[in-house]
């Protein structure tokens, strides 16, 4: 028999438990590695096509992936299947549950924005009253930003704002366009701070634990990866009440495997590693698993404006570019009608949809050939209040395609988003005008909770076995051998992407799980 | 006689010199060609051998939808139409692939674009005059707004405005006459990730 015991059961191959073990076996911990999907050939799976070629023009199956925006006719296939791995929800309450199954998970895709929290969201509470703190502050979770963002190679420029600590970056010294002078001196005329897009290089095509951290810990020769292994639960010693392993099924016989490790950290994403929780019914004596979901609302092309200096032809003197607002309500001032804050990301140069002009024909075509390059448009990021009553929990009558139990997901937002949504548009429009540009239309409709793929909070850390699933160091209440190291562990999400911060926490677990194992405490 | 000449081909392929070994003598007939010249068999595209069979849309939908479509996006500085691309025999076959919530801003819509055409000129849309036509198109010069209008030609006629397109600029015509933007959804090409 090949199978053996492993020191660490890690479950997800993304940036959460990449890095797990990335850093557990650089410490000489033995790490066997599941993941649900394949390992990919990039220069296999993927042909270059013209769109004709395709058999629905571009347009995508009709029906397939109706949660996935992000999704179009080339990429269908990168995504989960819907029909295959099912999840249910209220029809008048739709989450866009946005999956990846392959090594390297959604690492492989994201838009690499990078930033770190500040203690304005790891000390929510204390701050604004609402809700809790997170058990550590920026200081506790600095040192591992700071060893995680070289990895990644996040550019960024450095600027002092409490609200969006520096890390350390390389710095991105690229001066601004004139647009983005003007746009950024109407901003700080307001007290809006505007820098660049914080963002992580990566190597080559990619910014993934695929090739940023999984190489590395093959390389140790400490880690054993095996994809297509789709985790049905974990299984837990009945005389100890420690974790000892997880059922599996793989992918393609659906022969059912059991696999043995003295610790098990779970990186599956945050709403898969709450899914396989639940179904093992396992780390849940506080009563708050699955509670708390919250994410970030996006909405994109909120404000669409053109430059009208920069129509025919006079676009790319000065008028490209774009930049980052991080979040600058509620600081020092408070808002009347609504908790926290938002940020916002904006580009110049582009040229506004079709859609966005009230024309058809050849009167359309002049109209959009004066204004190419001369767009701009922005989305707006929101932080999202956790809330008890956002929450998932098993469905008992849908299983996958491997009869394993779907997640029902109950999530929705809340009067505090969208009044934020109304102030955070009208606030952007102001800022077109106040630079002279034309609006050609503004909207402050919502994607659905989940469309940002920021999902968190599930099985949020705390102090109080009571009150959280997990501890400071990312580790279950209940069973000490059981970590859980991905977005679900955040108390708050804030308005920034999560991803930096994931890798960190992932980091700082793993150091002390190791430690722990070391000095025979799991 | 292709077909034999294909499998003597594949024979003398350089990845199977195992099976090669095992061949106890060649066998009979003409001399084997190098791999490169004998391997290539061109095929065409269904499209480019056959006309569209039409399935969803009756024939007084579709006419309209036509005609709407050559007004949407006639050609222009030499890059074909949406006539001379096929769109609306695409989008026929498109809305038989659909939802049914699909199904019924195109019928409605159409219906409705037909009905107030019959109305105000006693002629279907497709049979009215330039002047005529556009006057009915007047939904479309309203400005956009996010959330569809409650009436159905209005909201027929926008979704129509995207469809038209799309189906237009990534169209085999409107590649072919070097019209692509680039873009990856409109007449370029792409990274197709095939099924893992």
């Amino acid at each position: 028999m090949a199978a053996k015991d492993y020191d660490v059961l890690i479950i997800g191959s993304g940036a959460s438990g990449g890095m797990a073990a990335y850093t557990l076996t650089k410490k000489g911990v033995k790490c066997l590695m599941l993941d649900a999907g394949p390992l990919v050939d990039f220069n296999r799976d993927r042909v270059l096509k013209p769109v004709y070629e395709l058999p629905y023009r571009g347009f995508g199956k009709p029906g397939r992936l109706t949660h996935v925006l992000q999704a179009n006719e080339f990429n269908a296939n990168q995504w989960v299947d819907e029909t295959q791995v099912p999840y249910t929800h209220d029809p008048k309450e739709p989450f866009n549950w946005v999956r990846v199954r392959m090594i390297g998970g959604k690492s492989l895709f994201w838009a690499r924005m990078s930033f770190r929290l500040s203690d304005y969201e790891f000390k929510a509470k204390d701050h604004d009253g609402f809700g809790e703190n997170w058990p550590i502050s920026h200081d506790d979770l600095a040192p591992f930003y700071s060893r995680v963002e070289p990895i990644f190679r996040v550019s960024g420029r450095k600027e002092g704002y409490p609200q969006l600590p520096d890390g350390n970056f390389i710095e991105d010294n690229s001066p601004d366009s004139a647009a983005v002078k003007r746009f950024s001196a109407a901003a700080n005329e307001r007290g809006i701070p505007v820098t660049k897009m914080r963002r992580s290089l990566g190597q080559g095509q990619f910014a993934s634990s695929f090739n940023l951290l999984l190489p590395d810990a093959m390389a140790t020769g400490n880690l054993t990866i095996v994809p297509n292994a789709v985790v049905r639960d974990i299984t837990v010693d009945k005389n100890t009440g420690l974790a000892n392993g997880a059922n599996l099924v793989d992918r393609h016989s659906r022969r059912e495997l059991h696999v043995k490790a003295r610790v098990v950290m779970v990186g599956a994403s945050c709403l898969e590693s709450t899914r396989i929780l639940l179904n093992s019914g396992i780390a849940n004596s506080s009563g708050v698993l699955g509670h708390y979901l919250h994410d970030q609302f996006y909405i994109s092309q909120s404000v669409q404006a053109v430059m009208p200096e920069a129509r025919g032809g006079a676009a790319g003197r000065g008028f490209g570019g774009g930049g980052y607002i991080p979040r600058f309500r509620n600081l020092k001032t408070k808002e009347k009608n609504f908790l926290r804050g938002y940020a916002l990301d904006f580009s110049m140069g582009g040229t506004p949809d079709a859609k966005y002009y009230p024309l058809y024909g050849e009167a359309l075509q002049k109209a959009m050939d004066a204004d190419r390059g001369a767009g701009f448009s922005c989305t707006t990021m929101g932080e999202v209040l956790p809330r008890f009553e956002n929450h998932v929990s098993i469905d008992k009558n849908v299983t996958d395609a491997w009869g394993i139990p779907a997640l029902h997901i109950q999530c929705k937002y809340g009067e505090n988003e969208f009044n934020m949504a109304k102030e955070a548009i009208a606030t952007m429009e102001e800022l077109c005008h106040a630079c002279g540009w034309e609006v050609l239309t503004r909207h402050d409709k919502m994607f659905p909770p989940g469309y940002s793929i920021h999902e968190v909070g599930t099985c949020r850390m705390g102090d109080n076995p009571k009150t959280s699933v997990l501890n400071k160091w990312n580790q279950s209440h209940d069973i000490k051998n059981l970590f859980v190291v991905d977005g679900s562990s955040f108390v708050t999400g804030g308005s920034q992407n999560p991803t930096m911060t994931i890798l960190s926490l992932s980091m700082r677990a793993s150091e002390y799980a190791a430690e722990q194992m070391r000095a025979g405490n799991v | 006689m292709k077909r034999r000449r294909f499998f003597q081909t594949l024979m003398v392929a350089p990845a199977a010199p195992a099976l090669l070994a095992q061949q106890a003598a060649a066998p009979p007939g003409p001399a084997n060609r190098p791999p490169a010249e004998d391997s290539k068999i061109e095929t065409v595209a269904a499209d480019l051998a056959g006309e569209p069979v039409l399935h969803f849309f009756n024939a007084q939908q579709f006419a309209a939808l036509k005609r709407l479509s050559g007004i949407l996006l006639p050609p222009i500085n030499g890059s074909p139409g949406a006539l001379d691309t096929g769109a609306a025999e695409f989008l026929d076959f498109l809305m038989g692939e659909s939802p049914a919530d699909r199904h019924q801003i195109y019928r409605l819509g159409l219906d409705a674009l037909n009905a107030q055409a019959r109305k105000l000129h006693g002629k279907l849309f497709a049979e009215v005059d330039a002047g005529q036509a556009d006057a009915l198109l007047a939904p479309l010069r309203q400005p956009w707004q996010y959330d569809p209008p409650a009436d159905p030609l209005a909201h027929f006629l926008i979704t129509a405005k995207q469809d038209v397109r799309t189906a237009t600029m990534n169209s085999r015509e409107w590649n072919s006459a070097g019209a692509g933007s680039g873009g990856r959804r409109m007449g370029g090409t792409g990274l197709y990730w095939n099924v893992l």
